[in-house]
């Protein structure tokens, strides 16, 4: 069981070092551009051979953004002109009538998610066209616990457009707040009121949504204590089932839009810990379980239970209930996951409109995991999802002996053991609530691609 | 083939092992044959060694049968095409296994070979199994048992068992024929592709799933991707009481 994460400021900002976010191993810098349409069709052949196909769980990108969140990493693309829309619509329809004949239709979707970008810059019209177009390419599971969810902007979407999408299947929302106190809205350049954030809230759950989570951001220019709290507590108070507490990472090399940020107004390193701090306590005051990461969630909430009963799994869309699925990614950018191999599609809109244009998949890069790489992918996963690692199931699994195989990896571990952020114990490798917000570092002991030093890159945003 | 690896050259000494759980061991190994006879079998050896790639042909149905040959890494799976052109799978062979012995009573193969994974196999001449003959008084004997054995295999899907049984008896097959070579008979990858395990055991490869899940959520087997383990023997002996005593 997981324990209630402790907060050691000291501890965290000596651990304060890049690293990856673990939604995949090996992460995504490791794609190479020698895996094509052809490797993806194999892969879902292959997968479809396995004596118990996986079911699918379907990721949908829409890049479109009305205007630009300057803290915004994600893949978008700005505009005001909403007759992008509906092309963009033809051309996911498309890309779901080359993607879902590669599937045996006894494979059924058992999660689907709406990512961005902003889903809802499509009308609700489109994004029920889309869902059902879907539907009728793949086999929906008809269990009513399938995860359909769609990440929502408050500012752009109304109660009746919630209630059609509720219609149109999806059961489950994730809003963007980020943090309600007005001097931190226009420096980032989302202004978004209380008032406008808590009616989608109270729509989604009118219209039958099964559970709301919230986005906030801590570490973001002129955030204060004060400002923070108060938005933690008006949050709390509509107690939304699953919170989510992100790192603002400041990369404006990377992240274009960041540039708009004055790095003067950003709070100093001890005072972003102190409000990671207060989000902690505040959250699990209120009653909220620390699932790992930056997730929070209700402890009946299924994210909850699923880690409390071992069944927790993380991947692009972050933690999920749905083990072992294989993920089909659709729209700019998405990225699959099918048996060994992960594939992405291009980044830029013209390269994948040209591939789905010329009815070819449009896969951009891509790997296929070797048994190195499906073995720490296992150890990882295992980390960031249960805090914990059993090191004699993994040499059952996986045919290695622990000791021997992990030798230089356990020596980087000992550092972090020396600090009491893991121990090791009748077998198990297990993080300390020190070590609960250090997962990613934890991680990182076991990533072989991080010990390349020519490879350690740069573009990995700091632990927290 | 080779049983007494010091008597062996070097390059191919590391072939013993895996030569020690081929059927055609049995052949020629034991039973008082003597050690020289065992040297000039090896030398009998055409080809001995072959490789295929993942879903190459070994041979096909028609081609002429001048050789023997037993699996030594891989799976390979015989059929045969029906009249419409739909394919109907004979069989499985594993590590150790004979394939094409079926085509002994005939002058070209009565069926299709194809590497369901990389397979390497040993070849046997047929046409100097006759000087062979001369060597092992016996031969002919062990031969014939070795293709009864084959036949027993066949047997499993005639007569009319549901879809459990068929299952509990194709994987029960799978775990004795592996304990016979030497390979655990509880853990073990299942090689063959969902459709090929449907069209042999003549079920839809929705019900191999839908089975294999029932099983796994029974506790009789733990099931990730093609790694198969086999929990519950027992159960999965009385399931298959009806296919085996057939």
């Amino acid at each position: 069981m997981i324990a209630v994460p402790t907060f050691d400021a000291e501890l965290l900002r000596r651990y304060d070092r890049p690293g990856p976010r673990y939604t995949s191993y090996p992460t995504a810098p490791q794609f190479r551009p020698g895996f094509d349409g052809h490797d993806l069709e194999r892969a879902a052949r292959d997968s479809n051979d396995d004596p118990i196909p996986q079911r699918l769980s379907l990721y949908v990108h829409v890049p479109f953004c009305v205007s630009p969140c300057f803290y915004c990493g994600c893949n978008r693309v700005i505009t005001r002109d909403f007759s992008r829309s509906a092309p963009y619509v033809n051309r996911l329809v498309r890309e779901a009538g080359l993607l879902a004949p590669l599937f045996d239709r006894d494979r059924e979707v058992v999660q689907l998610h709406f990512g961005g970008g902003t889903p809802n810059f499509l009308s609700p019209d489109q994004l029920t066209e889309v869902i059902e177009s879907l539907g009728q390419h793949f086999s929906f599971s008809r269990d009513p616990g399938r995860d359909f969810s769609i990440e929502l902007d408050p500012r752009t979407v109304g109660p009746g457009a919630i209630a059609q999408l509720a219609r149109a299947g999806l059961n489950r929302a994730s809003l963007g707040v980020q943090d309600f106190d007005p001097e931190v809205q226009r420096a980032v350049n989302r202004i978004q009121t209380e008032a406008e954030t808590l009616e989608v809230i109270a729509a989604c759950r009118d219209s039958g949504f099964r559970s709301v989570n919230v986005d906030l951001i801590y570490g973001l220019p002129r955030q204060t204590r004060d400002g923070f709290a108060r938005t933690l507590d008006r949050i709390v108070e509509v107690r939304p089932d699953r919170l989510a507490v992100y790192s603002y990472a400041h990369l404006p090399d990377l992240f274009k839009a960041q540039r708009q940020i004055d790095e003067a107004d950003l709070p100093a390193p001890e005072d972003k810990l102190a409000l990671l701090a207060l989000a902690i306590e505040r959250l699990t005051a209120a009653g909220y379980v620390y699932v790992g990461m930056d997730h929070f969630a209700l402890p009946d909430d299924d994210l909850a239970r699923a880690q409390s009963r071992g069944d927790l799994h993380r991947n692009f869309m972050g933690y999920t209930t749905h083990a072992n699925c294989d993920l089909v990614g659709l729209g700019v950018s998405s990225i699959s996951h099918i048996g060994a191999t992960y594939s992405q599609n291009p980044r830029e809109l013209p390269a994948w409109e040209a591939a789905i244009d010329a009815g070819r998949l449009p896969v951009w890069r891509g790997l296929r995991l070797d048994a190195d790489d499906l073995l720490r992918a296992d150890v990882i996963q295992r980390l960031i999802c249960q805090g914990e690692v059993d090191m004699a199931a993994v040499e059952d699994r996986h045919g290695i002996d622990f000791q021997t195989y992990f030798a230089p990896d356990l020596a980087r571990l000992a550092e972090l053991s020396g600090d009491r952020l893991v121990e090791i114990d009748q077998g198990l490798i297990r993080a300390t609530s020190r070590g609960r917000l250090l997962l990613r570092i934890i991680c990182a002991c076991f990533d072989r691609y991080l010990q390349q030093p020519a490879r350690m890159p740069a573009r990995y945003s700091r632990a927290v | 083939m080779a049983v007494n690896s010091a008597r062996l050259p070097e390059a191919a000494a590391g072939r013993a092992h895996s030569c020690s759980t081929c059927a055609f061991t049995n052949l020629c190994r034991n039973d008082g044959i003597d050690e020289n006879v065992v040297a000039q079998v090896e030398a009998l050896l055409v080809d001995e060694t072959s490789q295929y790639a993942e879903g190459q042909h070994i041979f096909r149905e028609g081609d002429p049968f001048d050789s023997i040959a037993a699996v030594r890494g891989g799976t390979v799976k015989t059929y045969v095409l029906d009249r419409e052109g739909r394919e109907q799978v004979l069989g499985f062979h594993l590590p150790g296994e004979v394939v094409g012995l079926n085509a002994i009573h005939s002058q070209s193969f009565p069926c299709n070979a194809l590497a369901l994974e990389p397979v390497v196999l040993c070849r046997f001449s047929f046409r100097r199994m006759s000087e062979l003959a001369a060597l092992i008084p016996d031969l002919q004997s062990r031969l014939f048992r070795l293709l009864s054995e084959d036949i027993g295999k066949a047997a499993l899907l005639s007569g009319d068992f549901s879809a459990d049984e068929r299952m509990a008896a194709f994987l029960l097959s799978l775990s004795r024929r592996y304990a016979r070579r030497g390979f655990s008979p509880t853990r073990f990858n299942l090689t063959m592709p969902r459709t090929d395990i449907a069209n042999y055991l003549r079920l839809a490869p929705e019900t191999v799933s839908r089975v294999l899940r029932r099983f796994r959520d029974d506790g009789i087997t733990q099931i990730d991707r093609r790694d198969l383990r086999l929990l519950d023997i027992g159960r999965l002996e009385s399931l298959a009481l009806p296919v085996l005593r057939h």
